[in-house]
């Protein structure tokens, strides 16, 4: 079981490091059925904080729109988890597992129009630094 | 011989004995000077009359050292709100996630000593995280102390040679501010906590209260945010003063029934002035319980929204005014009020001058709370909540004109493009719009999803305040343009709140908000999922061939609904009452610059959008940006620009590897010019970054 999951993984990792130099939030680099279970944990979790349409309230910052892309555009995906994994929720941070926090990022990739594709978005932090986040193609 | 103070004194015997070029060099040397307070002074100017770094040299600017607070607490903090303090070649300073106390060597950022308060589940539980804008500074000329809130809202005093508590300062130097507060606190799980930082006054220490965001409060009976003064040399509590009357006391009656028994909030989230020759203490109020929603706090509720000035021995109010009656725009007064003496109609008045989210700058006697500029008491229009009480008239001050946008109307949403401002048109028709204090109004599938309020519920101007130029007598202040939908909703889920209305958007599940740690998360139900946003609401008809940001978010192709400046900063002249300019601060972020749309346009600089507070120098006003963007070399980061203070012409920008995010302070120290500021967002967490002139200019 483990032999496969590392294979899996290896495989994910060599797929993404092809395209290393391509690999943007344009990619379609997570999945819709993802998106909803971020949108659940969203609910639980943050909109308490950042509100029901993500766009603040009074102390949390948005998590959609040109001031929160201002922050992220050209930084990588992971950085963004790993903000989100080691400081969030504000009053009980580290509580988030991988899995909840790469579902969380699809969200917010989802809400900020980023396309979504086949695959999941990978729990594993050092998959998600290889995505860069690229200015998101509006219409979509 | 050295260069001292004591030298430069005897200026005529080193004349005789050192000759000419020494004496230049003697010259140059200017005093070491402080910065005590948070904002310079008990009258929160943020202005230093330094002015060796100047519109010549400020792009000469090196970095003298950086500090990171990265090893303070359990993990990185990436917002760094604190400003430090400076006396004496140490700076003063609030700092990483568990809001440990720290002194640095102003010269060298070397780490002198820290203290910090293992709190557990209460600092968890608190509604106000992470470091908070800084600490407080005593002394009586031989003795220091500083005082500083922790998360867990405990008050601690310490040595400020060592950073070792005062032991005679209430139980080993902390007193809990849960305690002696006119009410019975749960000291675990009680809603109150602060990020301002207490304020010193004679030989007191005044705290204020803050609570968790009040948009979907959990509780009609919350904590009720009482400010006292605390005796530095005992920790014993001086005084208290209720922000939100009792029975019996002066305000009571404004509140309809007995609402005022039973609301809480009603804190002082923001800093605090005070003014010892006057002897009073100005304290700005928040709303009491329910930002939108006032059903259970009617009438015109003193003190909420309202500036206070209370004695400064006894904690008894001597007068105040209210600038918005029964507010229901989360429209509380965020900062400190300046204290300023300007010339007004042939006489020196002691004036304040406070700033607000609503971007009005109210500028007020402080002596008696009269206004320099007539306020006019106008008409406003009634909403449609049930249940709700509205104020008939609300103050529109004369004069100073507001300084950012005030209401909605179609001619200010987005027009880069005619297509653009076609969308623009085609999202407010799921809104409400209106003159500013059009109130929110009952949010409905298919809209109004609720009214669009400008400024938004953050501001406009918001916690670090703005600052004053006493030789030009002006106010200089950073506001923000970014709208708020007030929708209400109803509730029935008591475990999201016992109010049965809540700002929110319909079709999507209340929540709750409060930031309570665990033990609370426990008790509740899993709140059942909210439906995915629907991106075109029954009935609309978009004209392009985008679709409409789902409800609640009020962009246009990911652009800002309204249109720039996102961010500016304005001056104000209070001998006159006029703008002397007003700019837009901040680089235009990346993603308004390269939108496919605005292709081919040539777009002026747009603003940021951010909370910020501007320092003034003796001809400077400095203000980093709230954002990053990518230069044109490639590079991401902020900048730290600087403004003639007369003309608000740009004269310099350094480079900050992340935006402002505390506000920043200037000192001299061995005859050198420093500018500290704390800077942290995305992914940098808080550094704190000084700069100065090279050794060789």
């Amino acid at each position: 079981m483990l032999a496969a999951g590392l294979t899996l993984l290896t495989a994910t990792a060599a797929a993404l490091r092809a395209q290393e130099s391509t690999a943007t939030t344009n990619g379609g680099v997570y999945s819709e059925a993802q998106a909803e279970r971020g949108k659940a944990a969203y609910v639980k979790n943050c909109q308490s904080c950042h509100g029901e349409t993500m766009n603040g309230v009074d102390v949390a910052p948005a998590l959609v729109g040109a001031t929160f892309l201002g922050n992220w555009v050209g930084l990588s995906v992971g950085d963004l988890g790993e903000r989100v994994r080691t400081t969030m929720p504000q009053n009980n941070p580290g509580t988030l597992s991988a899995a909840t926090t790469a579902d969380l990022v699809a969200l917010i990739l989802k809400a900020n129009g980023y396309a979504s594709g086949a695959t999941d978005l990978p729990r594993d932090g050092q998959l998600q630094m290889m995505i860069r986040i690229a200015d998101p193609k509006p219409g979509g | 011989m050295p260069i001292s103070r004591r030298t430069l004194l005897s200026g005529s015997t080193m004349a005789l004995l050192l000759g000419r070029a020494a004496i230049a060099r003697a010259a140059a040397a200017a005093p070491d000077t402080e910065w005590r307070y948070y904002a310079a002074d008990q009258g929160n100017t943020r202005y230093s009359p330094l002015d060796q770094i100047n519109a010549q040299n400020f792009n000469d600017l090196e970095v003298a050292w950086r500090f990171r607070p990265d090893a303070l607490g359990s993990r990185r903090e990436y917002q760094f709100e604190a400003t430090p303090l400076l006396v004496k070649g140490r700076l003063f300073v609030t700092a990483g996630a568990r809001r440990d106390c720290i002194a640095l060597d102003a010269a060298s950022g070397e780490l002198l000593w820290m203290h910090r308060v293992d709190e557990g589940q209460r600092a968890l539980n608190s509604p106000r995280q992470l470091s908070g804008h800084g600490c407080a500074y005593w002394t009586d000329g031989t003795r220091e102390r500083i005082l500083y809130v922790t998360i867990g809202y405990r008050l601690v005093c310490l040595d400020a040679a060592t950073g070792i508590p005062d032991p005679a300062f209430g139980t080993d130097g902390v007193v809990d501010l849960k305690q002696d507060i006119d009410q019975d606190l749960d000291p675990l799980t009680a809603d109150i906590g602060l990020h301002s930082t207490p304020l010193v006054v004679r030989n007191m220490v005044v705290v204020g209260a803050a609570h968790t965001a009040g948009d979907v409060p959990r509780l009609r009976h919350n904590v009720k945010g009482y400010v006292r003064a605390f005796d530095i040399a005992t920790g014993r509590r001086r005084w208290i003063f209720h922000t939100i009357p009792k029975r019996g006391e002066y305000g009571y009656d404004s509140w309809v029934d007995s609402d005022a028994d039973t609301a809480g909030n009603g804190g002082v989230w923001a800093q605090m002035s005070a003014d010892e020759e006057l002897g009073l203490v100005y304290l700005p109020v928040e709303l009491p319980t329910g930002d939108e929603v006032g059903i259970y706090r009617r009438g015109n509720a003193l003190f909420g929204d309202s500036i206070v000035a209370v004695d400064a021995e006894t904690g008894t109010r001597r007068w105040h005014f209210q600038f918005i009656h029964h507010g229901i725009w989360d429209c509380d007064p965020p900062c400190a009020p300046i204290l300023c003496d300007v010339p007004h109609e042939g006489r020196i008045v002691k004036a304040l001058a406070q700033p607000t989210k609503q971007t009005f700058l109210w500028v007020l006697d402080r002596t008696n709370g009269k206004p320099l500029w007539p306020i006019i008491e106008r008409p406003v229009g009634k909403g449609d909540v049930p249940g709700e009480w509205y104020s008939p008239t609300q103050p529109f001050p004369s004069k100073p004109a507001p300084y950012d946008v005030q209401g909605v109307s179609p001619e200010q949403v987005i027009d880069f493009t005619p297509e653009l401002h076609q969308e623009a048109l085609e999202l407010l028709k799921q809104y409400k719009i209106g003159p500013m204090y059009t109130p929110p109004t009952m949010s409905r599938l298919g809209g109004p999803y609720g009214t669009i309020a400008a400024p938004g519920a953050q501001g406009g101007t918001n916690w670090p305040g703005g600052c004053y130029d006493p030789e030009l007598h002006t106010v200089f202040i950073y506001s923000k343009t970014q709208p708020s939908v007030l929708g209400i909703v109803e509730n029935t889920d008591t475990a999201v709140s016992d109010f049965p209305l809540l700002h929110g958007i319909a079709g999507q599940a209340p929540r709750p908000q409060n930031a309570m740690g665990s033990a609370s998360s426990a008790l509740r139900p899993d709140p059942e999922s909210a439906p995915p946003p629907r991106p075109n609401p029954p009935g609309a008809q978009p004209s392009s061939a985008h679709p409409l940001a789902p409800p609640g978010q009020l962009t246009v192709q990911g652009l800002p609904l309204l249109k720039p400046p996102y961010g500016r900063i304005t001056a104000i002249n209070l001998e006159t009452g006029d703008f002397r300019w007003q700019i837009a601060h901040g680089e235009t972020p990346d993603y308004v610059r390269n939108h496919p749309a605005l292709k081919g346009l040539k777009v002026p600089r747009t603003g940021r959008a951010g909370n910020l507070g501007p320092l003034c120098t003796k001809t400077l006003v400095i203000c980093g940006e709230a954002g990053y963007f990518t230069n044109p070399q490639g590079v991401r980061g902020a900048m730290l620009r600087a403004y003639d203070k007369l003309t608000g012409e740009e004269k310099g920008a350094v480079y900050l590897p992340a935006p402002q995010s505390g506000a920043p302070m200037t000192y001299m120290l061995g005859g050198r010019q420093y500018i500290v500021l704390a800077i942290s967002g995305g992914s940098y967490s808080g550094e704190l970054l000084a700069f100065r002139l090279p050794a060789d200019a």
